[in-house]
């Protein structure tokens, strides 16, 4: 099932939040919505999702229009803040999401086992650890079987196996099942293990949408590549007759800017420079990332004022 | 709608906020109706001739309907039993689950007025049968027993009805209002201050018999009052108004943006 968003706009009081926002999910692939804090992510999918009404434009799930699906929980499960009663069981609250949506209520354990909650299931959700509320939020977008997930920071709170082990699920859900999976996040390392494509905004808007493959293509050697030799002096100097851009040799340190590990490495084997350390000091998607996203905290901090 | 109504008890029963609530009108009526009874007779009634605030005494017709109207009074509890059931959702932001389930959000609304009214249902029979029970033996000890015919029975009828009526209310109220605390602190204040005002104003009382308030009391009172409708028409009021708040809560509040 295909998500098409198309021209997504909201303001909140002078603010655009979302701006013509438009952007493509494919299925059997995860797709990275990607975008620093107060871009618009939670606002545009919540917009998607009919939770907010969009000022202008379109979200639709195969043509459809969330509130139009014939069965929401069984075509869209969605991943957004943890919410749920304090003194229900994590199982009690899976139940009444099956009983509203028809399903049977036997689904709950089964989603419970899918999540790795089944041993808590039956004690009051207000006493769940942060990552076990995610997982429990998770367990209800599964709930109806469903061809899309959307997930808002579903990394948020769990801990570095928590991630792990969410990596492998949603490669799961997406690779071998086929479906469409929308994951949100800030982190720009993060989308890089897991996702397919990514999105990426920035002040409400689309800045760039392609596969990983794509934009680490289209950033090739815009990195910097950090260097550590005993002959830093004579390293450098032969990267400079090489026509690279290289920085002042500091420490037995050089940086090199605007090429690859690989590319460097040549140069100092051939010249037969002892080398202690190389690896790239930032990816050339970060720096991207934070050339495409520059400015926007400040922005992130007046849309928090706004709200 | 059924699979609805039945998430909406199952979201009821799977939290303990009902046991308080029914537990509570239960022993504010049965101390209640103790009291009143352990009272009555000690200074004439006015429908005696006395002063008002009197109690007539144990095996008149004035006592049995006074003590067994008592359930009438926790009408305040049920409606917060409405309240919570629609707030909550907004409390601990369920709202969104609830309504990423049904999009159509009308259709939560309509659930849960028809959840509600059918739990209060029963509720309001404990209610009822608490009061009855502690005034046969309360005022039993005192020799008389009320007989469950007549206008005993429509009595207990009525102040059953109300509870459930309010409950409803209670439910339209949370949609109008969204959050907890507002709508319980605003019930409360318009109940007890805003009518009670009003009812003192002699030139705008005529107003209070159209208020809930007043169809509260036209429904249930058995001492004479104001200026009041008739009991089913009080009855027929304060439904009314339910549903009014309900449906001007789907319309402004409920359809807004859950953020």
């Amino acid at each position: 099932m295909r998500v098409e968003v198309r021209g997504l706009s909201k303001s909140f009081g002078a603010v655009r939040a979302v701006d013509d926002l438009s952007f493509t999910v494919e299925p059997g692939s995860i797709t990275g919505f990607l975008g620093p804090n107060g871009a618009g992510k939670t606002t545009t999918l919540r917009m998607a999702l009919g939770l907010e009404q969009p000022d202008a434009g379109t979200a639709t799930f195969d043509g459809v229009a969330y509130a139009d699906l014939l069965s929401p929980v069984r075509t869209v499960g969605a991943v957004l803040e943890t919410a749920f009663h304090p003194a229900r069981s994590g199982r009690n609250h899976l139940r009444v999401y099956c009983r509203a949506a028809g399903l049977p209520v036997s689904r709950a354990d089964e989603v419970l086992a899918q999540v790795g909650l089944a041993d808590a299931g039956r004690r009051r959700a207000g006493g769940y650890s942060l990552g076990m509320r995610q997982r429990l939020a998770l367990a209800t977008a599964l709930l109806g079987d469903p061809a899309v997930l959307v997930l808002d920071e579903p990394a948020n709170g769990l801990d570095p196996e928590g991630i792990q082990w969410l990596r492998g699920f949603l490669r799961h859900l997406a690779h071998t099942e086929g479906r469409t999976v929308l994951v949100s996040s800030h982190l720009l390392a993060e989308m890089e293990q897991t996702a397919d494509r990514v999105v990426i905004v920035g002040a409400g808007r689309l800045v760039r949408e392609g596969s990983i493959a794509e934009l680490r293509s289209g950033t090739q050697g815009s990195g910097a590549v950090l260097v550590r030799s005993p002959e830093a002096g004579r390293l450098a100097e032969v990267l400079r007759v090489a026509g690279l851009s290289v920085g002042p040799a500091e420490d037995g340190r050089v940086t090199v800017t605007g090429t690859t590990p690989a590319t460097v490495g040549a140069h100092a084997f051939r010249a037969g420079v002892e080398l202690h350390e190389l690896r790239a000091e930032t990816s050339g998607l970060e720096e991207l990332y934070f050339r495409l996203t520059a400015g926007q905290e400040q922005f992130a901090a007046s849309q928090g004022a706004a709200r | 709608m059924t699979a609805l109504v039945r998430a909406e008890w199952t979201k009821l029963f799977t939290t303990r906020v009902w046991i308080g609530l029914l537990a509570g009108a239960c022993v504010l009526v049965a101390g209640f109706v103790v009291l009143f009874t352990s009272f009555a007779g000690d200074t004439p009634g006015s429908a005696q001739g006395g002063p008002p605030g009197g109690l007539p005494p144990v095996g008149t017709e004035q006592f049995e309907q006074l003590v067994l109207a008592i359930g009438a009074n926790v009408t305040v509890l049920f409606l917060i039993l409405g309240i919570i059931g629609m707030t909550q959702e907004y409390r601990h932001r369920t709202a969104t689950p609830t309504f990423l389930t049904t999009p159509r959000r009308g259709r939560v609304v309509v659930a849960k007025l028809t959840a509600y009214a059918l739990v209060a249902v029963p509720f309001a029979l404990v209610v009822v049968a608490v009061n009855y029970g502690v005034v046969a033996v309360a005022a039993g000890a005192r020799g008389a027993v009320p007989e469950l015919t007549g206008d005993n029975l429509r009595v207990l009828a009525s102040s059953g009805l109300a509870l459930v009526i309010y409950t409803v209310i209670g439910v339209g109220l949370g949609a109008l209002v969204r959050n907890q605390v507002g709508a319980i602190v605003g019930g409360l204040v318009y109940l007890f201050v805003v009518e009670a005002i009003v009812r003192q104003i002699s030139a705008i009382a005529g107003a209070y018999k159209w208020l809930p308030g007043g169809a509260l009391e036209a429904l249930t009172a058995t001492l004479d009052g104001p200026d009041l409708l008739e009991p089913w028409q009080g009855g027929l009021l304060l439904l009314g108004y339910g549903l009014v708040a309900a449906l001007l809560g789907t319309l402004l509040a409920v359809r807004r943006d859950v953020v």
